[in-house]
């Protein structure tokens, strides 16, 4: 289509052809305006609620894990021994972890089963023991702290982080006191001096962290440690894991999506449902507007035929029919987007009633301007391309056809 | 001379193969009122068509100022028929959606010679001209058949053209109505000097005419 059918007289046509149907044009408008909204609102929460699981179980567990192969049998054995990863195998592990260029830190644990006693609880569980320097470039968990103080408060002996809901469940606070046994009957009073919520029950249930040192004394494994715990600069490329099983005899190594099957099909299944009731509700809009086009061009036919013999080429009527359905796409993908934010806004505002799985005040949006500009230009091209057929159909008029009558 | 068809022949092919025009010659000088009559079917709607450039699927020569009709694109076409050709329907067939000043501002707002402004002034002359200048800001449909008949008119010369083509113009208008544009045409031939290609069944059309053209099964009788 040559430049020159962008004219005023053109646009002018297509200006008054719209204003004559005020209400059809508007209501082909509110349909891409649905679509639009529809597909901000939906990807906005569903981005956010993948987000939100993302930084709460992905940033909050290492990518990888690295453990003794013995590690699980010895626990079935009923938590006697501690299978450790020795020291000459660590350092195996150390020197390859520090070259690899995937690797943005690593730190050392050592877990151990133990019973948490508080005046009135007990609780038996996993209990991590980290070493606080390491640990802090693995977890931020400052931001999720909801009192007292985070890694650096482990460093004075005899300290505990717990979850929030294990909290609960103990019915401590901070600064409150815990007994705690390790499967060689060792005991050791410890402080609580911090309590965290990652925003998952599954994870703020359990958690604990002590210092290695602790509970290295009291398992008397000087040195000993159990887990390495790996975070990747791109966490899908877990390849790191064959070099390491074939580097090092007996250890085991499991990842982020091993680990967390679940939460990573919840988040395939909400980006297939977003991106697929959005493209249908745009489906929908885009069939409004080719159905009035089209029966306008099927009304218009005679008025076709009249530009036709005054003048106006096939190019013209094809670019004053498009134009109309390049307005309403995007007057409507705009009009959508405005209301596409606001809701946005309202749910991200409204007060969710937290379920057991995670704990969050209001529902997680995600405000992102790429969505907007995805939405908006999702919304032109549907209108854009519902348009084209019935225009094009319009240019193929033949005004002697009409005026004969026939 | 303005006009030149040398050997037009035409078929239809559907519903059954048929010749409509046959060998149709004919030449058309400046300032001429033709008119062509006959019986319907006898093929002088379609001999209009042609000549309007609006049918080019026909064998034969067909020359309108100087320029082969065949051999401008279908691009320029339409930009021809802008500039050279006025057409007047027997069914009027103003836009709805606009007014009467802006239906026969159309024509040359495509020409895009003139300003806005201009074209407006030009437009309001020629609806003075035909005598309906008072209905230049309603929506066309409101206008009686005769003075539709009288915007369209003024459509057909806002941009000068040299060569007006009306197909029936007055076939759908009452007596006192069809005297009119009768008068108008004849007026315009001779005051503004236009050719003027009227199909007619009216008799008082083609008796005053300043050439008659008669059609009988696609041939004719000049």
């Amino acid at each position: 289509m040559s430049i020159q059918v962008f004219n005023r007289t053109n646009i002018f046509i297509a200006l008054q052809y719209l204003s004559v149907r005020k209400r059809q044009s508007f209501l082909a408008m509110i349909g891409v305006l649905l679509g639009v909204t529809t597909f901000i609102v939906m990807v906005n929460f569903m981005t956010g609620v993948n987000d939100f699981l993302d930084d709460a179980v992905f940033n909050g567990s290492p990518d990888i894990i690295i453990s003794a192969t013995s590690e699980k049998e010895s626990k079935n054995r009923g938590f006697v021994g501690l299978a450790g990863i020795s020291e000459e195998k660590r350092n195996r592990i150390d020197s390859i972890l520090k070259v690899d260029q995937n690797v943005e830190s690593y730190a050392h644990q050592i877990a151990s089963p133990a019973i948490l006693i508080s005046n009135s609880k007990q609780f038996p569980g996993s209990i991590q023991g980290v070493f606080p320097i390491q640990e802090r470039t693995m977890v931020d968990l400052e931001r999720r702290l909801l009192k007292g103080k985070g890694f650096q408060s482990l460093s004075k002996k005899n300290t505990i982080l717990l979850g929030v809901s294990l909290a609960n469940r103990l019915q401590v606070s901070t600064g409150d006191t815990l007994k705690m046994i390790v499967p060689n009957g060792n005991t050791i009073q410890l402080k609580v001096s911090g309590i965290f919520s990652f925003g998952i029950t599954t994870i703020d249930n359990i958690r604990t962290y002590v210092s290695a040192d602790i509970l290295q004394d009291l398992l008397v494994q000087e040195k000993g440690i159990t887990n390495v715990h790996v975070k990747l600069k791109n966490r899908d490329n877990v390849r790191l894991k064959i070099a390491l099983t074939s580097a090092v005899d007996a250890i085991d190594t499991e990842d982020w999506k091993e680990n967390n099957k679940t939460i990573v099909i919840g988040n395939k299944v909400r980006d297939i449902l977003t991106w697929s009731v959005s493209f249908a509700l745009l489906l929908v809009a885009g069939f409004g507007i080719y159905n009035i086009l089209n029966i306008t061009v099927i009304q218009k036919r005679k008025d076709i035929a009249v530009l036709k013999t005054i003048g106006y080429s096939s190019n013209d009527i094809v670019f004053i029919f498009l134009v109309q359905s390049i307005i309403i796409g995007v007057l409507g993908s705009i009009m959508g987007g405005v209301l596409g934010y606001i809701l946005s806004y309202l749910i991200s505002t409204t007060p969710l009633d937290t379920s057991d799985f995670i704990i969050v005040e209001t529902y997680p949006i995600n405000f992102k301007i790429s969505y907007y500009i995805l939405g908006f230009s999702f919304g032109v091209l549907t209108t854009v391309f519902a348009g084209y057929f019935p225009s094009r159909k319009a240019s193929r008029v033949d005004p002697v056809h009409i005026i004969r009558g026939l | 001379m303005i006009l030149e068809a040398k050997h037009i022949n035409k078929f239809f092919l559907a519903p059954e193969k048929q010749q409509v025009l046959k060998n149709v010659s004919l030449s058309l000088n400046t300032g001429e009122l033709v008119s062509v009559y006959g019986e319907s079917g006898s093929g002088k709607s379609t001999l209009l068509y042609i000549l309007s450039t609006l049918d080019i699927d026909f064998s034969g020569g067909l020359e309108i100022y100087g320029q082969n009709i065949k051999e401008l694109s279908s691009q320029e076409l339409p930009d021809f028929r802008n500039k050279h050709i006025g057409f007047v329907y027997q069914f009027h067939y103003l836009l709805p959606e606009f007014t009467v000043l802006q239906n026969v501002m159309l024509p040359a707002m495509k020409l895009n010679k003139k300003n806005k402004e201009e074209v407006r002034d030009d437009a309001l002359v020629l609806l003075d001209e035909l005598g309906v200048k008072e209905y230049a800001k309603r929506p066309s449909y409101k206008l009686s058949g005769g003075q539709q008949q009288r915007v369209a008119i003024a459509r057909a010369l806002i941009n000068d053209p040299s060569l007006i083509i009306a197909d029936e113009p007055t076939g759908n208008l009452d007596q006192k109505n069809s005297a009119l544009i009768f008068e108008l045409l004849s007026e315009i031939t001779n005051y503004k000097n236009k050719t003027i290609v009227v199909a007619t069944h009216d008799s008082k059309i083609y008796k005053n005419s300043h050439r008659t053209i008669e059609m009988i099964d696609g041939v004719i009788r000049l």
